[in-house]
């Protein structure tokens, strides 16, 4: 069956089109800028470079130190992370599985989290940080980050607990195993996709978070990824190819992470939005 | 099977300890402090609802910057979530390469919303930016034109870095529509149907309650909005950009002005349960169809 070419298909593919330039564009004009020297990206934004070697990349390595932003990147997100899915999905089996007085009252708080624009909170948390002597520190940023993701995650495993058969856990008891060792050798394998779930939009919460880590750190020695990116604004005003190099350095991973692993993120994008 | 209930205690206690730290703790703070005097060096006394009649009142900088709040979600909600959802509907036909499309639409979400500010600060840059090169390239001359700085063009260029980008809707939406049983399409087919009949009688009534989640998703991450806009205009040209996130975090941050700056956290909690427990409403979220 052919197709006919009616105006409607038109207008629909130039709809679809425009969005399409207006996402890939930017990317792909930064990147391309990456290889140009100055006076190529002043001169023309569409020609291609004039050469392909990594001169901006270089530039930009030795003028701000990208890898310890990375590496404090990979830090804060990974332990943020593991430690949201831990404290959190003990809770939400204790709140899924045992009825006890209070339960709807403890459900009820946490979920009144999800209510709050977190730029609310912005300066209690600063003096608390600065109380406990955390602030500047990339402990500061993982307790926040883990508590960012709590009501997403608090969701997210309760409904999963819910939906695990409880007598796979009744057996275990039968068979003498504790409280704890049930949970963490029974129910937290279970549960395993539901966690990932979790697991994956608490990681690009604090991959991607960058009011917090703005006014909670100050040096460059803990600073994130993100924030490069304010430093390189102001740092490479002059090297324009060094700031694009910068930018690609950061947005390449990101959109390489997400082309190989879309099902999966965009499956818990839609699952942390809706149950969420 | 019965639990020892300090087992419980000890699995919930540290989730409920790091909900104090982060939230439970904090809100006091912001709701108590808002009626105070406080300021760096020590500045702390009881003025009631002053800091609040003063915002209302007395303060043009509170009044744009919850004008804007308010007009950007707005936008999003309906604008933003419309052109997701318009999107959305095309893929779910599975045209070919609609599972590319989808994957290039979520490209600007998944970059971090602080390379998305740098990277937009280069697009509209006047001196080599795209869209001023790309506008020269189509008409022939040199086309100038500062988009972030100018009077007239500053508040349209940093409402366009999150309005046409609808990446999140579009894979919520294409997620409900096509979890629509077939059958249920196929009985409205039978009926005679038009395609058009089928989309805006059958398969919108039927994610309505998705609809409502990208309305809560698009409009609440307006009250969230700091790093597109502290990355581009930092709130001006004057206060012509700023919302409340970003005066709240100029208020606390710059003018160390706590009391007033915990207010605006007030107002912003105040405007997020209104926003959620509306939308709720309007799309009768807690009703099911089926």
């Amino acid at each position: 069956m052919k197709k006919k070419l009616t105006l409607g298909s038109v207008l629909r593919f130039l709809f679809l089109g425009f969005f399409v330039a207006i996402s890939v564009g930017p990317l792909l004009w930064v990147i391309m800028s990456s290889f140009k020297t100055n006076k190529e990206i002043l001169s023309n934004a569409f020609a291609l470079p004039s050469s392909w070697a990594p001169v901006g990349y270089k530039a930009a390595l030795e003028m701000a130190p990208i890898g310890t932003f990375y590496k404090n990147s990979i830090i804060i997100s990974v332990v943020s992370t593991v430690l949201n899915v831990v404290v959190v999905s003990m809770a939400a089996y204790v709140l899924a599985r045992h009825k006890f007085r209070g339960n709807t009252f403890i459900v009820l708080l946490l979920s009144m989290s999800m209510l709050i624009p977190t730029a609310s909170l912005l300066m209690p948390i600063y003096k608390i940080m600065t109380a406990l002597k955390l602030l500047n520190t990339r402990t500061a940023l993982i307790l926040v980050y883990a508590a960012l993701g709590l009501p997403t995650s608090l969701f997210l495993f309760r409904s999963y607990f819910q939906g695990i058969p409880k007598e796979l856990e009744e057996a275990a008891y039968i068979d003498g195993a504790g409280f704890f060792r049930t949970f963490f050798t029974i129910v937290f394998p279970l549960a395993k996709p539901g966690l990932a779930t979790g697991a994956i939009l608490q990681f690009l919460t604090s991959w991607n978070e960058f009011m917090f880590a703005l006014i909670l750190t100050s040096d460059t020695s803990v600073r994130t990824l993100p924030l490069a990116l304010n430093y390189f604004t102001s740092q490479f005003s002059f090297n324009y190819t060094a700031m694009f190099a910068a930018l690609t350095m950061v947005i390449l991973p990101s959109i390489i992470v997400y082309a190989v692993l879309q099902e999966q993120i965009t499956s818990s994008m839609v699952d942390g939005a809706v149950k969420g | 099977m019965k639990v020892k209930r300090w087992k419980l205690a000890a699995f919930l206690l540290p989730c409920l300890l790091l909900f104090a730290l982060i939230y439970l703790i904090p809100l006091g703070m912001v709701f108590g402090s808002s009626f105070f005097e406080w300021k760096a060096g020590g500045v702390f006394n009881f003025i009631g609802l002053d800091n609040y009649i003063n915002a209302f009142t007395n303060d043009p900088r509170m009044i744009t910057a919850l004008k804007n709040t308010v007009i950007w979600v707005l936008m999003q909600s309906t604008i933003h979530v419309g052109l997701g959802t318009i999107i959305a509907f095309m893929l779910a036909r599975k045209m070919r390469g609609w599972k590319v499309l989808r994957t290039i639409y979520m490209f600007p979400n998944v970059v971090s919303a602080a390379a998305l500010g740098v990277i937009f600060l280069n697009v509209f840059n006047p001196k080599y930016g795209l869209i001023n090169s790309f506008i020269s390239q189509i008409t022939g001359n040199d086309f100038v034109k500062n988009w972030f700085f100018d009077q007239n063009s500053a508040f349209i260029t940093v409402t366009w870095s999150w309005l046409l980008y609808t990446g999140m809707i579009i894979i919520i939406v294409l997620a409900a529509l096509l979890a629509i049983p077939e059958d249920v399409l196929e009985a409205a087919r039978i009926d005679g149907a038009t395609e058009m009949q089928l989309n805006l009688q059958v398969k919108l009534p039927l994610i309505r309650t998705t609809l409502g989640t990208c309305v809560i998703v698009a409009a609440t991450s307006m009250l969230r909005e700091f790093e597109l806009i502290y990355l581009t205009t930092q709130g001006g040209p004057g206060d012509l950009t700023i919302n409340l996130p970003l005066y709240l975090y100029k208020t606390s941050m710059t003018d160390n002005n706590y009391g007033y700056a915990n207010m605006m956290g007030v107002v912003l909690i105040v405007a997020g349960v209104i926003t959620v427990y509306s939308i709720n409403k309007l799309f009768r979220m807690n009703e099911s169809d089926y």
